[in-house]
């Protein structure tokens, strides 16, 4: 579900850059210093070397935040844009001021929950795709947002400012992570048919051809599943039953020795049965390759779409699924999974939907349920 | 020439622990918020009420530990770095298996990168150093 952005790749180069040169800058300070040559390098080397770990620590995050924002600029035009460029700056400064005023601290706090809630605003807005970048820039503050809180001189210790401290950044922290989620579970881009299923790219019309192969592909895997109509019948040519689940009325009947098989009517990897009243009934067959990310030839275009399930917590006790929450963390017992690709197809009037969609169409699955 | 970094003004409390309690708060927030998401699930899978139950007393038993290792407890010390090194080792062989668990920084920096980090603050001349005093 969530990618690494195509524009926002730079970012990660800016990052690993950004780490270099700061290495490379404290050593030409190191220098400067310890021949006299520049009083403000004495004077950064020296409260440098005097500051806490932790200090150096949310400075350097801060640094690598403002690094990915400048880096980002290229690809955000208009106000977002603009955005990024106050926002790198700002934090650049803010990481140098870290070591050379005592009035950091705050303004620091301030920039990075601005920064924070304004990245939740545009997610939720849909003016931005959360991608990993983006989220793991936001980690990156969170983490700094943290250090600098801790920073603080405690106050005076009463009871409602000892409650702020503990709970403040793990509200926040938790709130970024839900305000990130429903951003994107609210606008999916045009890759994913559903929260957790991203779509093969594909042209957007399909040519005669590949009308006519669409055809083919449904009526040559409608022909070749029928001797499967019963479920023992299947079983008996060597497909597995899958696990049986109340969340999913759809029950696959697997065969292994199909997995090499690429879209082959003949042997298809997967069968698909709809749990009924009357018992299990054929719906389709399931076409799917090796390995996550390789996607199987599309005779059909953008008619033969195929999908692959990403950003999914599963649980082997039970056989149960979840979605995984932006920063990949999954309830424990349970862990992050990419499915290869599959291509689902239905043999049955699959409504608006269509032959070869991700999904049984809802209103399809609830005549099935319910006949 | 004698400079005081203004930083130092600030917490002087040792680093180390300081900051493996930040990385440790962050680690419990998303477990909490893991938890708290697979609760919806749990109406139609039985499993998922269970892991998502279990999710949430690990996240409030994680705040626990931060608190205590920003007071130098040596138990929470040993604490963290049990569930810590049993979150690194089910992350890396996960890594192993062909599922597609970790693709991307994000999986990286909060599976390997952070639980790396807090091992290595805690294991640190300076996070022992740290321990050892307040015994």
């Amino acid at each position: 579900m969530y990618d690494v952005a195509a524009a926002h790749a730079p970012a990660l180069s800016a990052a690993i850059l950004l780490v270099a040169f700061g290495w490379c800058f404290l050593q030409v300070l190191r220098i400067l210093a310890r021949r006299r040559l520049l009083q403000t390098a004495i004077l950064f080397v020296t409260a440098f070397d005097g500051a806490l770990p932790m200090t150096r620590l949310a400075a350097a995050l801060m640094l690598a935040s403002g690094a990915i924002h400048l880096a980002l600029v290229p690809g955000h035009a208009g106000i977002t844009g603009v955005l990024f460029v106050i926002d790198g700056l700002g934090f650049i400064a803010l990481g140098v001021a870290a070591f050379l005023t005592s009035w950091w601290r705050r303004s620091a706090v301030l920039w990075l929950v601005a920064t924070i809630v304004a990245y939740l605003v545009w997610i939720i807005a849909g003016w931005e795709t959360p991608d990993q970048i983006g989220i793991a820039c936001k980690l990156i503050e969170l983490v700094a947002l943290g250090l600098v809180m801790r920073l603080a001189q405690p106050g005076r210790r009463t009871w409602p400012r000892r409650i702020w401290r503990a709970v403040a950044f793990p509200v926040l922290a938790s709130l970024a992570t839900f305000g990130i989620w429903v951003g994107g579970l609210a606008h999916p881009d045009a890759l994913h048919a559903h929260a957790g299923a991203l779509l093969q790219p594909v042209a957007p019309v399909a040519t005669p051809e590949q009308r006519e192969a669409a055809a083919r592909l449904l009526s040559d895997t409608r022909a070749s599943i029928a001797r499967y109509r019963d479920p023992a019948a299947a079983i008996a040519a060597g497909f597995k039953p899958g696990p049986v689940s109340s969340a999913e009325p759809l029950r696959h009947f697997e065969k292994q020795a199909n997995a090499n098989a690429v879209l082959d009517p003949e042997r298809p990897q997967a069968l698909v049965y709809a749990q009924t009243k009357h018992g299990l009934q054929l719906i389709g067959a399931m076409y799917q390759m090796k390995r996550a990310g390789q996607w199987g030839p599309d005779p059909g275009g953008p008619l033969t779409q195929w999908h692959q399930h990403e950003g999914i917590c599963f649980s082997p006790f039970g056989f149960e699924f979840s979605f995984e929450t932006p920063f990949w963390t999954c309830p424990v017992g349970s862990t992050s999974i990419t499915t290869p690709p599959m291509l689902h197809v239905w043999i049955i009037d699959n409504g608006k939907e269509g032959p070869f969609a991700a999904d049984l169409d809802k209103t399809v699955q609830k005549q099935l349920q319910g006949s | 020439m004698s400079i005081k970094s203004p930083a130092v003004a600030a917490n002087t409390a040792p680093s180390a622990p300081e900051i493996a309690s930040v990385l440790v708060v962050t680690q419990a927030s998303f477990s909490l918020v893991a938890g708290l998401s697979a609760i919806p699930f749990g109406i139609v899978e039985p499993g998922f009420r269970a892991l998502s139950l279990i999710t949430i007393l690990i996240a409030i038993g994680m705040f626990w530990l931060a608190r205590n290792l920003r007071r130098q407890r040596r138990w929470a010390r040993r604490w963290v770095i049990a569930l810590e090194v049993l979150s690194l080792t089910a992350s890396l062989l996960l890594m192993l298996l062909p599922i597609g668990a970790m693709r991307g920084p994000v999986p990286v920096l909060v599976n390997l990168v952070m639980p790396a980090s807090v091992l290595w603050l805690l294991w640190s001349r300076s996070g022992r150093a740290a321990f050892k005093k307040a015994a």
